[in-house]
């Protein structure tokens, strides 16, 4: 009797707070979700439902040729083979340089060492669009402007720093007794890094280079810069065909977005949990 | 003899080594970082023409002209309220949202995934979708209040360009709250249980539980996830651009968006490189603050 009375408020209270939790979590998501949802509406509806007097939430008659269309009326295919070029290419180049560096700042002592990371830290503070005047001059002078691998190599360069960051985490929580045994067995440096670290880092590493690989595939600053031929363009410059100074089309500049985002969401939601622990890690050991 | 010999390469191989293993990444960021930086300041303090090409130096008189240049004002006053705005706004929310999602709850991980987008989709098309939903024309927001009738007429949304300026916040805001979240939920994940038990049992409120365990733990990540926003969101081109150029007149330019257009449709690009390195300065003037703020805590302790 006793117990059942003072038990009883704090389980209504216990109620209410969950309903509201729950009232709380719906709406954020409502709200995230709502500029897609108007996204994949407006990717579905014909010029004219769109700019109709009477306007309409849903399209009246889902439209799924905009879908097909977008690919003849702009060289979408041609983007998206220069947007996985480029995202690509500049993730293997960065892997190829961060790895090793990462592993020396995990792994050894050496003079320089404070200072090289320092380095890697204020070039964070550029971004590639403070110094777009002096990007365009230095690929003037190597013949990269307007090239895909002006684009592959600039990605590369500014997103240096996180894959160093994030993999010097990744290799310094890895004990280093397995490579010292290794070397013992006769593997040198290489081979010790290769055929034991690598493995053991492998979720760090792929977390990494799928970071990467988003950062470079939602570039749009230098690309926008950088590339005049229509067939060098990336999907997030490109797409933008569909948005002309006269005439927006609207649901092709929508439907070839969606195409743009899916990929990354993916990609995204994979490595999420991953990402976030080796961020704020790098954080606190640095 | 020969083994000394072979003794002594190995040990300059050892002292060299470090820096064989480091040297890709160095001639990589030292090509397209390093020789950029030199050069945009090297354009600050030069005379250069409309081709950009450096015709000699000619010490302050860019920064001169950027800084009596009447719009100036008015793109350093955006640029300051964009980024406070953005970030401050989104920290709040960010950490909020961190505290919601870190209960157990059914549905928590689709709801997670949910919150994931924003950050994962590339600016210029959340961009385009904002001025879609806001246009008063044809925008989806209009025709949604109208069907739900909470309006009985099509609103201008975007009637002042402080007001459209708003707007490109409110998007600034949506898109950086993912990160703020994330960061945060990693610090809350790594707090022990055993902590707030033992709270609970000296009879903490959920308040007091808040301020004297949650935030000082999750400190670090929110620091994190502060600096970095700082700087993304001070340097953020994509959004500005899409939706307004930082048109009309400069009232919705920052220093990024009034960058690009001095030097790639004015041709002034000695000046943009100022704006540039002014840009900078800012940014390592916040960062000087920061450091010596860190330092000072660490000498209270």
């Amino acid at each position: 009797m006793n117990e059942s009375a003072v038990k009883k408020p704090v389980s209504v209270k216990k109620a209410i707070l969950r309903v509201l939790l729950y009232f709380v979590v719906l709406d954020v998501c409502v709200i995230t979700l709502y500029p897609y949802f108007a996204m994949l509406c407006t990717a579905l509806k014909s010029r004219a439902e769109i700019f109709a007097v009477e306007a309409t939430v849903l399209p009246v008659h889902a439209l799924w040729s905009n879908f097909i269309d977008i690919w003849s009326r702009a060289p979408m295919g041609r983007y998206f083979l220069n947007s996985v070029l480029i995202a690509g290419g500049s993730t293997l180049i960065a892997m190829l340089c961060g790895i090793p560096a990462a592993y020396a700042l995990a792994r050894m002592k050496f003079k320089g060492q404070t200072a090289f990371l320092g380095f890697v830290i204020v070039s964070q503070m550029f971004a590639p669009v403070v110094l777009l005047i002096g990007i365009y001059k230095v690929m003037m002078t190597m013949g990269l402007t307007d090239s895909i691998w002006g684009l592959i190599f600039i990605n590369a360069a500014f997103n240096q720093a996180f894959t160093v960051w994030l993999l010097r985490g990744t290799f310094m929580g890895i004990s280093a007794e397995m490579e010292q045994a290794a070397t013992i067995d006769g593997c040198n440096r290489v081979q010790a890094m290769l055929r034991v670290l690598l493995p053991v880092a492998a979720p760090g590493i792929v977390t990494t280079l799928i970071f990467i690989f988003i950062n470079a595939w939602n570039e749009y600053t230098v690309a926008l810069c950088l590339i005049s031929t229509d067939t060098y363009k990336p999907l997030t410059v490109g797409i933008n065909v569909f948005n002309g100074y006269n005439i927006i089309e609207w649901q092709y500049l929508f439907a070839a977005s969606i195409f743009a985002i899916i990929p990354v969401v993916i990609l995204f939601m994979m490595i999420e949990k991953n990402l976030v622990s080796g961020l704020a890690s790098g954080g606190v050991k640095g | 003899m020969e083994q000394n010999q072979k003794s002594s390469g190995k040990k300059i191989f050892r002292a060299v080594e470090p820096y064989i293993w480091i040297a890709p990444s160095i001639i990589l960021m030292a090509i397209f970082i390093l020789t950029p930086i030199v050069t945009v300041f090297q354009m600050s303090m030069s005379d250069v023409s409309r081709a950009g090409r450096i015709k000699g130096f000619n010490g302050v008189e860019n920064f001169q002209s950027v800084i009596n240049n009447p719009a100036f004002g008015l793109v350093l006053k955006n640029t300051l309220v964009w980024t406070i705005a953005v970030v401050v706004i989104s920290t709040v929310l960010g950490f909020m949202l961190a505290l919601v999602l870190n209960n157990q709850f059914r549905g928590r991980k689709i709801a997670r995934a949910i919150v994931v987008f924003p950050w994962a989709t590339t600016l210029v098309i959340q961009a385009s979708v904002w001025n879609f939903i806001i246009n008063t024309d044809y925008g989806t927001l209009n025709t949604l209040l109208l069907k739900l009738r909470v309006i009985d007429r099509a609103v201008n949304w975007t009637s002042t360009p402080e007001i459209y300026f708003a707007w490109e916040i409110a998007c600034g805001i949506f898109v950086t709250i993912p990160f703020v979240t994330f960061c945060v939920l990693s610090g809350l994940q790594s707090i022990d249980t055993s902590f707030y038990e033992a709270a609970t049992v000296d009879g903490a409120n959920y308040w007091q539980k808040l301020f004297s365990i949650t935030l000082p733990l999750v400190k670090s990540s929110l620091t994190v996830s502060t600096v970095l926003n700082i700087i993304y969101v001070f340097n953020s081109f994509p959004i500005i651009w899409t939706m307004t150029k930082g048109d009309p007149a400069n009232h919705t330019d920052t220093l990024v968006t009034y960058l690009y257009k001095l030097a790639f449709y004015n041709g002034r690009q000695g000046e943009a490189a100022a704006v540039s390195v002014i840009g900078f300065l800012i940014l390592l003037l916040c960062a000087s603050v920061y450091m010596i703020y860190t330092l000072r805590k660490g000498d209270d302790n």
